[in-house]
């Protein structure tokens, strides 16, 4: 617990909180202003919008500690304000609001633009409150409200609120910072691994994936050696950064993990994969499911692979098609392209390590490995490469 | 929807910070928190501790050199936007930063945070490179490195665990500097699905682009020439180089090409406007 002190709405306040407790919450549960509403509780709906020293910040992602000092005022605290007055007047006469859980969000960000743009036209009144989403009204009333309050305002000859003096740095942060760093504290809450049970892949052949994607790659050994090691599910495991496996697999089935880190994202998950091989046509299927306790999330993933003779059989061409359907909080935060670069790595990691144990290198030899594939820069040095030939082909010295 | 437990401080000097960072627990660094916020609530990101670095006065100073503005890393996009800071690049940082997610978000979000968690479709790691800003790492030692050596890939920068981003330095222009910045959104303040920004300043003899939301680190030209058919005429703009970079690169889908050729072409029309 670490101790803060601001204002809420004027009146002073002393607490003794817990550092993860934001704003919103803290307002809310211990204060019981509950006039804050809490959306989404990662900065998109904007229904949680309060004022830290007087600016609209989103209090699901401002930690109470860290307004030490501020002044906070919720929407319980714009009662006798003038323009929030105004705002309420017109709200209610422009039917801009139907459920009323928008409404406190939409009245903290209206107020803001009205003090701040006395010149706002309708396309900058939508702009402005794009950061708060309304789910019955459809935004028509909302920003013709706004619209009304402006122009009366600016009617009356109302000068906009200056905006250029002050201290600079997050609203709320302005104050003071502790004296004294304390000691790290022991008894900090460190995260207790929890064991996953890895889940059961369900092999639904009607089941498609949400995003797929191909990619292929060349190793500089014949298609049948090539086979070969791809039959041998422990030697290709390992030829993955960051994957190992949990039990000793079968040729048709194999239970592991695969530690991805991706800036300060670390995912771990653990699943099982059914494998399927066709001798014939040189291809192979694998099919998985698995979870991430840590961020609960489960992913579902099939791979197709399909191995084609080139360079006069020299050489084999790995063909790779990937789909899968990612669900729970990384999902909720990843745009599918970076989990997509993500794999790229992981693929062009995989080539790399594969051509080097084809080439009898040893396990702890392998060009690419490590605690879990770092998304980095691994493939920045083979992309430097490509991009310099291109501009050396188009325009000769470079 | 709620964060683990971690440890908080909120040193006041950079040394105390730096040494907080620097005890080998799981340490990260806050400064407004509109990006790290989301994660941490989502559980993503699990730190033992929070090193709020915005009671750093180091942090939150700006000042005007000869040919740069110095710019602390925890300066927020709203701060840009109101014009509370001097500008130096005839007002191009205060119109990317007042595009920047909503104003809410600006009122805390950071230059600096934004730059460091180096999120491939946030504005400020594709603008500063475009301007050919350098990021000031404060660690053992101070190390200045250009804004596209510094972030590294996809969320990642060339920081190291016991480094912070003390400020940012941009250059000034000059006055007949031309400036574009483009970016492709569906909603207004998401997350771009293309970045285009280019910066021709003859006076400098500088001539940048860069190609940026591209899912990995942007992509930087320090010489944007080769877009420009080898001349330095935005007029001569080719969008087949552009799109031919963009395949080098490995972007594979034509519609993610296209989409990225056209804000840059946008971004070129804007600078020649």
């Amino acid at each position: 617990m670490k101790p803060v002190s601001f204002t809420i709405n004027g009146m002073a306040v002393s607490a003794e909180v817990e550092p993860r407790t934001h704003l919103a919450d803290f307002l809310r549960e211990e204060r019981d202003l509950t006039g804050t509403h809490l959306g989404c509780e990662h900065g998109v709906c904007g229904a949680c919008t309060i004022l830290v020293d007087g600016a609209p910040v989103r209090s699901c992602l401002t930690y109470a500690v860290a307004c030490s000092g501020a002044e906070v005022t919720t929407i319980e605290g714009l009662d006798n304000d003038e323009v929030t007055a105004e705002l309420r007047e017109a709200f209610k006469r422009e039917h801009a609001l139907q459920c009323g859980y928008c409404t406190p969000g939409m009245l903290i960000s209206a107020r803001d633009l009205v003090l701040r743009a006395p010149d706002a036209d309708e396309r900058a009144i939508r702009v402005a409150m794009s950061g708060n989403l309304c789910r019955c009204t459809g935004y028509v009333g909302i920003i013709r409200a706004i619209k009304s309050v402006i122009s009366a305002r600016r009617a009356r000859a109302i000068a906009p609120v200056a905006m250029n003096g002050g201290a600079l740095g997050p609203a709320g942060s302005r104050h003071s910072g502790s004296e004294t760093v304390s000691e790290l504290m022991a008894g900090r809450a460190t995260a207790t691994p929890v064991s996953a049970k890895a889940q059961r892949p369900a092999m639904d052949r009607d089941w498609r994936p949400q995003v797929s994607f191909e990619q292929s790659f060349v190793v500089h050994y014949p298609r049948q050696q090539v086979w070969d090691f791809f039959g041998q599910v422990r030697d290709v495991a390992a030829c993955l950064p960051g994957a190992s496996l949990v039990e000793e697999p079968t040729d048709n089935h194999a239970e592991g993990k695969i530690r991805v880190k991706i800036g300060p994202i670390t995912a771990e998950f653990r699943g099982e994969a059914d494998i399927e091989r066709d001798e014939k046509t040189y291809s192979g299927k694998i099919i998985g499911a698995g979870s991430d306790v840590r961020s609960s999330s489960s992913t579902r993933g099939m791979i197709n692979y399909s191995l084609r003779p080139t360079d006069g059989g020299r050489a084999t061409e790995v063909a790779i098609t990937v789909g899968y359907t990612l669900t729970g909080m990384l999902a909720q935060f990843g745009r599918s392209g970076i989990v997509q670069d993500v794999a790229s790595r992981l693929t062009a990691a995989f080539a790399q390590n594969l051509e080097a144990r084809l080439g009898g290198k040893a396990l702890e030899d392998l060009p690419v490995s490590g605690e879990g594939l770092n998304a980095g820069s691994l493939l920045f040095a083979l992309i430097r490469d490509r991009f310099k030939a291109l501009l050396k082909r188009l325009f000769g010295t470079r | 929807m709620k964060p683990v437990n971690f440890a908080y401080e909120k040193p006041r000097h950079l040394d105390d910070a730096l040494r907080l960072l620097g005890n080998g627990s799981q340490a990260k660094v806050l400064a407004g928190g509109q990006s790290l916020g989301p994660m941490l609530n989502m559980r993503l990101v699990q730190p033992d501790l929070i090193v709020d670095i915005t009671a750093l006065d180091a942090l939150k100073h700006c000042e005007k050199q000869q040919d740069f503005l110095v710019l602390g890393a925890c300066i927020t996009h709203a701060d840009i936007e109101d014009g509370r800071v001097p500008d130096v690049t005839n007002g191009a940082m205060a119109a990317v930063a007042c595009g920047i997610a909503y104003r809410a978000v600006r009122n805390r979000g950071t230059i600096g945070g934004s730059l460091t968690n180096a999120d491939p479709s946030a504005d400020w790691i594709s603008a500063l490179a475009a301007l050919g800003a350098d990021a000031i790492v404060r660690g053992k030692d101070t190390r200045t490195i250009p804004v596209e050596s510094y972030v590294t890939g996809a969320l990642e920068t060339s920081l190291g665990e016991n480094e912070l981003l003390e400020a940012i330095r941009v250059p000034a222009h000059s006055k007949k500097a031309r400036w574009g910045y483009y970016k492709v959104c569906r909603k207004t303040g998401e997350y771009a699905h293309a970045i285009g920004a280019v910066l021709l300043d003859r006076a400098r003899n500088v001539f940048r682009a860069v190609i940026g939301a591209t899912e990995r680190k942007p992509l930087v030209l320090a010489d944007a020439k080769p877009l420009f058919q080898g001349s330095d005429d935005l007029r001569k703009f080719d969008p087949t180089a552009a799109d031919a970079m963009l395949a080098s690169i490995g972007m594979d889908d034509p519609l993610d090409r296209k989409i990225h050729t056209v804000a840059l072409a946008r971004a070129v029309q804007q600078a020649s406007a």
